[in-house]
């Protein structure tokens, strides 16, 4: 969880990343964002997340992120 | 049938009585007639090419689901006994038969549209070529017809497609409901592109009558008119003037005519939707949002999460996303990283998609050179907008100006909205090559032009160009109270009946007296009914 939090806080250090929990469907993060924060993930947790995953739910907080990826390490 | 013409209304109201009152059962049954006889009022020969796309949608999806269904079974029974190495292999074994059935239905889809739209496009410009080089051009155009709302329809069909390849909707088991789903009558003409898990249950689903929906309903279509007859049709005049070659307009009559065909093409396709909402909203369904307010945008980005919002959305998940974390470009982007700095390494596939989204947006607009010189213009912006923000944002802190003020939001709405009319000019001409020729004469300063009776010019009475102005402001007035979280309608319903009558037959009248009505209706039809 640290090493996601560090991840998010370099792409976008102006949101706080351990309170929000509507980061997409309020529009905090943006697609660029998004992209930029599922390669980084993808580069660090050497997991494969498509563009299937991108779904609201999957990132609306940081915790939602981690649930993600562990259950692409699960597979 | 135009979505402005009283057999519109007509059959709107015919359609809803017999809605209501027939058994809820079979509801979903009679909006499947009336789609079907409102596309055959459109032109019964379009018929095929709709079937088409159902068909060939509808076994698409069942072959995947069948495929999602295979991959589970398998995964579940085997669970214990693979490693990851084999689980992962599974996967992509999955991943790449259920690739073909959707790279099959888009060529079969997306290769009629593209026929159907572009090969006279294609065909001119491999001739230029031919007759460049001195060889016999090809004897290839042919008078295809184009299937009413055939742009719209096939990216709803694969948008449906896709999401069933994902596995994040059930493929529709029954032919007829999928066909309930691809001909939705009130967005065949001009969309919005409807998302399945938004839309397919609606469809389905049991309604009731329900007064004051039915009075938000017509609120809408009211307005939506208004917009179209009263607003479009009165400032097309003047773009048209501009816009014609004859006139040799130069300088900032350019601009003004830029101007008032934003306003046009917001009015005419925001008012179309409207209408095709306020339709829906009558029959119990709701059609997504197209358009919130756009020229409010800050910047060149938020414009297009505020224009055209279906289509935005519709790259965005179906082109954007797939492509920016597609292996060839995460691959890019690494070496980006490595040979050129991680802050463009990064950069690499976000920019090479949005190009590719923008360019793209752009071909849809229609096959013509300036439409994709339109689009790549936005790309243009847009990436240019990512790469030069933070600097500019920096240099702005160190300037020591409040970007938050609200004065200096009317900057950025009004150095947007100057892009994107700008944009507009190259759509303008007849050919990318006049359309380059306005841009030229923009920068001829001319100023007789105030003196030179130039509303008569354009067609306008003194007392006719002061209700386009009243009309504009009206728009205006409503939009910000829109954009301060307003729920118009809502708040209007809770007050006396008196009140809301009065609204309702003001519109009417308003609608009736004031808007342009042109020749029959073919000179106010929809710009975008024709894609």
């Amino acid at each position: 969880m640290k090493k996601l939090l560090e991840i998010l806080e370099d792409i976008r250090p102006d949101v706080n990343f351990e309170e929000e929990t509507a980061l997409v469907t309020d529009g905090v993060l943006d697609s660029f964002d998004i992209v930029s924060i599922v390669g980084e993930i993808n580069d660090q947790f050497d997991v494969d997340i498509y563009a299937e995953d991108l779904i609201p739910e999957n990132f609306d907080s940081a915790e939602a992120m981690m649930k993600l990826i562990e259950r692409h390490l699960d597979e | 049938m135009s979505l402005i013409s009283l057999e519109f209304l007509v059959f709107l109201g015919i359609t809803a009585i017999i809605y209501f009152l027939a058994p809820k059962k079979v509801q979903w049954i009679v909006l499947l007639i009336a789609n079907y006889v409102f596309y055959a009022f459109a032109g019964a020969k379009y018929i095929p090419f709709l079937l088409y796309t159902t068909f060939t949608t509808y076994i698409g999806c069942l072959w995947l689901s069948k495929l999602n269904r295979k991959y589970k079974e398998t995964l579940a029974e085997l669970k214990g006994s693979l490693d990851r190495e084999q689980k992962k292999r599974l996967k992509t074994a999955s991943i790449r038969q259920k690739r073909w059935v959707v790279a099959l239905v888009c060529v079969l889809n997306f290769g009629v549209l593209g026929l159907v739209k572009y090969s006279d496009f294609l065909v001119d410009n491999i001739n230029g070529i031919l007759s460049a080089l001195s060889l016999p051009v090809l004897e290839m155009t042919v008078d295809w017809i184009l299937p009413l709302g055939i742009s719209f329809y096939t990216f709803q069909a694969i948008g449906y497609l896709v999401d069933v390849y994902r596995d994040q909707v059930e493929a529709e088991r029954n032919f007829f409901k999928t066909a309930l789903f691809l001909s939705f009558f009130p967005q065949l003409v001009q969309g919005p592109i409807s998302r399945y898990e938004q839309l397919a249950h609606q469809l389905t689903e049991e309604h009731r009558f329900d007064y004051d929906r039915f009075k938000k309903g017509a609120y809408l279509i009211l307005w939506g008119l208004f917009k179209k007859l009263v607003i479009a049709e009165r400032i097309v005049r003047i773009s048209n003037w501009v816009f014609n070659v004859e006139n040799q307009a130069t300088g900032v009559l350019i601009f003004i005519g830029a101007v008032a065909y934003s306003i046009r093409v917001y009015t005419d396709f925001s008012g179309g939707i409207d209408i095709a909402r306020g339709a829906a909203q009558i029959l119990g369904i709701e059609l997504t949002q197209n358009f919130e307010r756009p020229y409010f945008a800050t910047t060149i980005g938020e414009f297009w999460r505020r224009w055209h919002m279906s289509l935005g959305s519709w790259f965005r998940d179906y082109v954007f996303y797939p492509l920016s974390l597609s292996k060839g470009l995460s691959k890019a982007g690494k070496w980006g990283r490595k040979y050129l700095g991680n802050y463009i390494g990064k950069l690499i596939p976000v920019l090479t998609s949005q190009f590719v989204v923008f360019t793209l947006i752009g071909v849809w607009h229609g096959s013509s050179w300036k439409y994709i010189a339109f689009g790549f213009y936005h790309g243009i912006m847009i990436v240019g907008g990512i790469l030069l923000g933070p600097k500019l944002h920096k240099i702005g802190e160190d300037r020591g100006i409040n970007m938050t003020s609200f004065g200096f939001r009317v900057f950025q709405i009004l150095r947007t909205f100057i892009i994107v009319v700008f944009g507009r000019i190259f759509t303008m001409g007849n050919s990318l090559t006049q359309s380059m020729g306005y841009y030229a004469k923009s920068f001829q300063f001319d100023l007789d032009f105030l003196t030179d009776g130039l509303l008569s010019k354009w067609g306008f009475h003194r007392a006719e160009f002061l209700l386009l102005v009243a009309a504009l402001f009206l728009l205006f007035i409503v939009s910000v109270l829109q954009e301060r979280g307003m729920q118009i309608r809502d708040t209007l319903l809770k007050k006396h009946m008196l009140i809301q009558w009065m609204v309702y037959l003001a519109l009417i009248f308003t609608v009736i007296i004031f808007g342009v009505y042109g020749y029959g209706y073919a000179s106010s039809d929809f710009i975008y009914r024709g894609f």
